[in-house]
């Protein structure tokens, strides 16, 4: 413990330096933790994250003959002026088979909009188990004024639901997306027609 | 007063967005939805002829000290779900007790020590600074304590999160700023605007201010409904104390949880996660009916009563012509939709 | 404690006493340029008051506001504020500014400052039998940090904070999407722009604190024998440095959220606003650790000084400090039990926030076991330290309550919450911060106080504050909301109490005031240890005030006879 001034005070340094580094990878795992949050909820189902899987993969699923029922609600973004709704309210599947649902958007406003879907599946239990093979919220949607379009997801529920301790209960999954606005997107849209209009006669407008 | 005048001002301002913002991207779900909205909308602008509108509805008037908070009371409102009353069983008959054991306890030991081992009385200190057993010993009844708050409390989680039923009513309740809208999609997807009543109003319909709302969230009594949160601009959180049910609305996800209420009644609560200017002013009214009086309302506001589930099979082959739609999506899905299984 | 004055060998004292060479700096230098730990000490107790004065008067207003049903004030303040007449929209965000400007300068500009800046820069290296801190300019650069953090967000009151009024009105909290697309205006920037400046000032301070406890203690000075003290305050500076960092994050990505189009947390572009709460509460949980635990140090000399006698379980008390640090990294999402969890994440939580329990109570027992056959002294201090326990322990049980996560659906963010962290922080961390400024107040400026103006202090402030936050439990289990700036009349009773209460907490607030004053003005020269034998750590070894530079020579500690 007896140590020299110089001595102090490199040691001192390096104490300090391995507390900074460690202030600095506490920072990095705050900055990591979004994908790191992201894989977690994708893996686990963790906040009703559903699953994606392949066609081939959905294919080898058996289908069992138990049931499930499935609602289906869409929202969208206050500043979204689109109408998004369920064709459906609810479905009654069987576990393991595919099935399709249809959701209607309809662009309200007079300009081109990028929309992205965010969505979960509740009971929070349920998302290991809800598998999607396609789903218009994987990619971006483009509305053009008035347009209005059918967005399909096709799904199926793993049997295994059954066996879970948590999903066994389980008797009804709601399947939620919410509509927003791609602001950037949507400007880089608007951006382009302006180039576009100035060239083209724009007849497109037809539908 | 003049506030009450500027709130009166402000919350028409707000009733008028409100009216807005849901009837445009949202007013309409099924094909009955037009109407639906415009009977919404008529019970929103005019809240005082919605019964007139409503037929037979007329709401209920509240019962002081039900479904409310109680001036000057202690504990907790009196509850009207079965979690509530066993949440309620555990704070009082076990939590309750334990902790003013606890805290008596320890007043008693301090000032037991104070009397006792004060300099006049106890002139010389003693040196003890260990004592194994006695360490053991408040390490591990506090445990056995825990211990023995921790199972009834996972139980009562379980309860809370004993899945709805198949069959069971499921309500959407939307965050806004500042008011709710309640949506019935099982009721062919009408939608309720919830505004808070200013205070006069509240007070000439015999509602308490701050806690009336203009249209109410009518529920039907004595079996379980999923009701979902969602919010549609920032965090709101619904919440009815009487009913012992609280569920964050964040916007972009959906939240559910399943509420049981066991008599009729009204059950106030209010907004629950900051939300901006107006957090103060977006309560929760419910409405607990029996089940024919709640279908009557349901037609009254357009709604229709049959919410069985629909078969998969009808939308699946009503999508087929949707290959119309112009959307790169629409027709990969028209491609796979072949390739799947017919349903 | 470890350190006795029976054991310490006292030529470090003697030389510091013999050598007169404590000139110090002129004015400028001495306050600005400084880098004593003790100025620096003063500098952030100084600041800790003024903050807290300031702070303590918007929870004024705001009880004033709450005293009766239905809006009273608010919009003429919002008039003089905004200096145009005010909407009723601008007068409830006022609310909303008021009440985070209350959170944020009461955590992060009163009790941090004052706790760890204010008494852990003054005793943790006399204590440990140091010069000085390890890095001493850089100790300058924590505290000038931490002023403009707090200037920053004195501005943000000034400059709109949303389309309806000035200021930021997020919360102390500022969740997503509220804090980002909720409010517009450039004062929620200002506002976590603050956050940044202290929190890298108190990671700078950590960082230092951390380095001087491990390097710097005087021959002797094992890890083991180390006052109660130092150990919170190590304990404090672990939390403080891997905590910090992640609220760093968090917010550095609400302003890029804000400002530059990212979508962290916003789920228009696939981001998670819940994943905000999630990185705020894995820093917000071990930040209440981080107000309170160097107050279970403070509260620990005291009790062992006036007893007379050395601590129960020393290492006992340590290690539940450590051990409260640990667990307090895995029970954060407690303050999100309505958010939407599962069942399973909600029942994991509810157990380990339990577990909290069992350490918190080994310090409250064997603070009494300390008391135990001890000789009993009440004098100031001790009497704000018996008074701290059983403040407490109230503010403790109700936290087993909350944990319950089926419990907390109802009481989750009402005003039973408020009661509770008003509990352990209000009535815990500023009792215990008062209490350490009785015991060593004498000692830092070489004056003693009046007796007995601390000890009516002490009842007045008591009275006050369990009239302000005791009925607020009622308010919370009757379902009111917090954040509220009115609310139906059957809430009115409880709260005009809760606004007399505050009356009353007022009046001791001015009675220390006046002590402080009576202090530097009449007050009586102190004695090198005014506590007597009770007091044995190696600050009472030093002059009241200890010399400028103390222990050049460095103090040797000898085996102690316990443990």
């Amino acid at each position: 413990m007896h140590a020299a001034p110089a001595e102090l005070s490199q040691r001192n340094r390096r104490v300090g330096l391995y507390a900074l580094l460690a202030a600095l990878a506490m920072l990095g795992l705050g900055y990591a933790s979004v994908p790191l949050y992201r894989l977690f909820c994708q893996v686990t189902g963790f906040q009703g994250t559903t699953q994606r899987v392949s066609a081939a993969q959905a294919a080898s699923v058996k289908v069992a003959a138990a049931t499930m029922s499935i609602r289906f609600d869409g929202n969208t973004d206050r500043d979204l002026p689109w109408e998004f709704k369920p064709q459906q309210v609810t479905q009654t599947v069987r576990l393991g088979e595919r099935n399709l649902a249809i959701f209607t958007a309809k662009n309200l406003s007079n300009r081109p909009i990028v929309g992205r879907a965010s969505y979960n599946v509740s009971p929070d239990d349920a998302g290991k188990f809800f598998n999607k093979v396609q789903c218009f919220c994987f990619t971006e949607q483009t509305l053009e004024p008035g347009q209005e379009v059918r967005m399909p997801v096709i799904y199926f529920v793993d049997p295994s639901i059954t066996k879970d301790e948590d999903g066994k209960d389980i008797r009804q999954i709601t399947l939620s997306y919410t509509f927003h606005e791609d602001k950037d997107a949507s400007a880089d849209l608007a951006a382009k027609a302006k180039v576009a209009s100035k060239g083209l006669d724009r007849a497109g407008n037809a539908r | 007063m003049i506030f009450a005048e500027k709130a009166r001002r402000a919350g028409s301002v707000v009733m008028a967005l409100g009216l807005s913002l849901t009837a445009l991207p949202r007013a309409a779900f099924a094909q009955a939805a037009e109407a639906a909205a415009e009977a919404t909308a008529a019970a929103t602008e005019a809240a005082g002829n919605a019964a007139a509108k409503a037929g037979s509805y007329v709401p209920m008037k509240p019962v002081p000290g039900i479904g409310q908070p109680i001036d000057g009371a202690y504990g907790f409102q009196e509850q009207f779900s079965p979690n509530g009353h066993y949440a309620l069983w555990m704070h009082n008959a076990i939590l309750m007790p334990i902790i003013t054991i606890i805290s008596l306890f320890v007043l008693g030991l301090l000032m037991w020590v104070a009397y006792r081992y004060r300099t006049a009385k106890n002139p010389v200190a003693s040196r003890t600074s260990h004592n194994t057993l006695i360490e053991v010993i408040w390490t591990l009844v506090p445990v056995l304590i825990l211990v023995g708050i921790a199972i009834p409390s996972i139980s009562l989680l379980a309860k809370q999160y004993k899945p709805a039923p198949e069959n069971a009513l499921t309500i959407k309740a939307t965050g806004n700023q500042w008011f709710w809208t309640y949506g019935y999609p099982d009721n062919g997807g009408f939608e309720v605007i919830s505004n808070m009543l200013p205070d006069e109003e509240a007070v000439k319909r015999g509602e308490p201010a701050k806690l009336g709302v203009d249209n109410r969230l009518v529920l039907p009594v004595g079996e379980p409904i999923r009701l979902q949160t969602t919010g549609a601009d920032v965090i709101h959180s619904f919440a009815v104390p009487s009913l012992w049910f609280k569920l964050d609305a964040v916007p972009g996800r959906i939240n559910e949880k399943v509420l049981f209420i066991e008599k009729p009644g009204v059950y106030y609560g209010q907004c629950s996660e900051l939300c901006g200017a107006r957090h103060g002013y977006m309560p929760i009214a419910i409405e607990a009916l029996p089940r024919d009086k709640f279908n009557a309302w349901v037609l009254a506001q357009g709604g229709e009563l049959d919410h069985q589930p629909k078969p998969a099979a009808a939308p699946a082959a009503a999508a087929a012509p949707a290959a119309a739609a112009t959307e790169a999506a629409t027709a990969e899905a028209a491609a796979t939709e072949s390739a799947a299984p017919a349903a | 404690m470890a350190t006795t004055a029976e054991t310490f060998q006292a030529h470090g004292d003697a030389h510091d006493h013999a050598h007169d060479h404590d000139h110090k700096p002129a004015f400028f230098a001495r306050w600005f340029m400084s880098t004593n730990h003790k100025d620096i000490g003063t500098l952030y107790l100084i600041f800790a008051i003024f903050a807290g004065i300031i702070g303590g008067a918007v929870s004024g207003l705001m009880r004033l506001e709450l005293e009766q049903p239905g809006i009273q004030y608010l919009t003429l303040w919002a008039t003089w504020f905004d200096g145009k007449p005010a909407e009723m929209n601008t007068a409830l965000h006022l609310w909303n500014v008021l009440i985070t400007a209350h959170g944020l300068i009461m955590v992060f500009f009163m009790v941090m400052p004052a706790i760890i800046g204010g008494f852990g820069n003054w005793f943790v290296p006399i204590m440990i039998g140091a010069p000085d801190m390890a890095f001493p300019r850089m100790n300058n650069i924590s505290f000038w940090l931490t002023v403009a953090g707090f200037c920053s967000l004195m501005f943000s009151a000034f400059v709109p904070g949303d389309t309806t009024g000035l200021g930021a009105g997020i919360g102390w909290t500022a969740y997503a999407p509220l804090s980002t697309y909720g409010s517009s205006g450039p004062a929620v920037d200002f506002a976590i722009f603050s956050l940044h400046l202290a929190g890298a000032g108190s990671i700078m301070g950590a960082i230092n604190f951390i380095t001087t406890i491990l390097n710097m203690r005087a021959p002797g000075m094992t890890l083991h024998k180390m006052p109660l003290f130092v150990w919170s305050v190590l304990v404090t500076a672990f939390l403080l440095l891997l905590a910090l960092p992640v609220l760093a994050a968090a917010i550095t990505m609400l302003i890029t959220d804000r400002n530059f189009g990212t979508t962290f947390f916003d789920a228009s572009g696939g981001g998670d606003p819940v994943l905000y709460q999630h990185l705020f509460w894995f820093f917000g949980h071990p930040e209440v650790y981080i107000m309170i635990l160097p107050g279970f140090g403070i509260i620990s000399q005291i009790i062992s000084t006036f007893s007379k006698k050395p601590v129960f379980g020393y290492l006992g008390m340590a290690y539940a400090m450590v051990a409260i640090g640990v667990v307090g990294f895995i029970v954060w999402a407690h303050h999100m039990y309505t958010t939407g969890l599962s069942v399973n994440t909600k029942m994991y939580f509810t157990a380990a926030t339990m577990v909290i329990a069992v350490p918190t109570g080994i310090k409250i027992f064997s603070w009494i076991a300390t008391m135990w056959g001890g000789s009993l002294s009440f004098k100031a201090p001790m009497v704000w330290a018996i008074g701290f326990i059983f403040l407490f322990t109230v503010g403790g049980v109700t936290g087993v309550v909350l944990s319950n996560g089926g419990i907390d659906d109802n009481l989750q963010d009402t005003y039973y919450v408020v009661a509770h962290f008003h509990y352990v922080l209000s009535l815990g961390a500023v009792t215990s911060l008062f209490a350490g400024f009785y015991y060593w107040f004498p000692k830092m400026s070489g004056k003693m106080y009046s007796e007995l103006l601390a000890h009516i202090h002490f009842w007045v402030f008591f009275v006050g504050v369990n009239l302000i936050f005791f009925p607020m439990h009622f308010l919370g289990a009757q379902g009111m909301p917090r954040r509220y700036p009115d609310y139906p009349a059957a809430y009115e009773h409880w709260n005009h109490v809760a606004t007399d209460g505050y009356k009353i907490m007022a009046v001791s607030v001015l009675i220390f005031f006046i002590n402080i004053a009576y202090a530097f003005i009449a007050g009586k020269k102190a004695e090198d240890n005014y506590w007597g034998e009770g007091a044995t750590t190696l600050e009472w070894t030093l002059s009241s005030p200890p010399p400028f530079h103390q222990f050049e020579t460095l103090p040797v500690i000898e085996d102690a006879h316990h443990h």
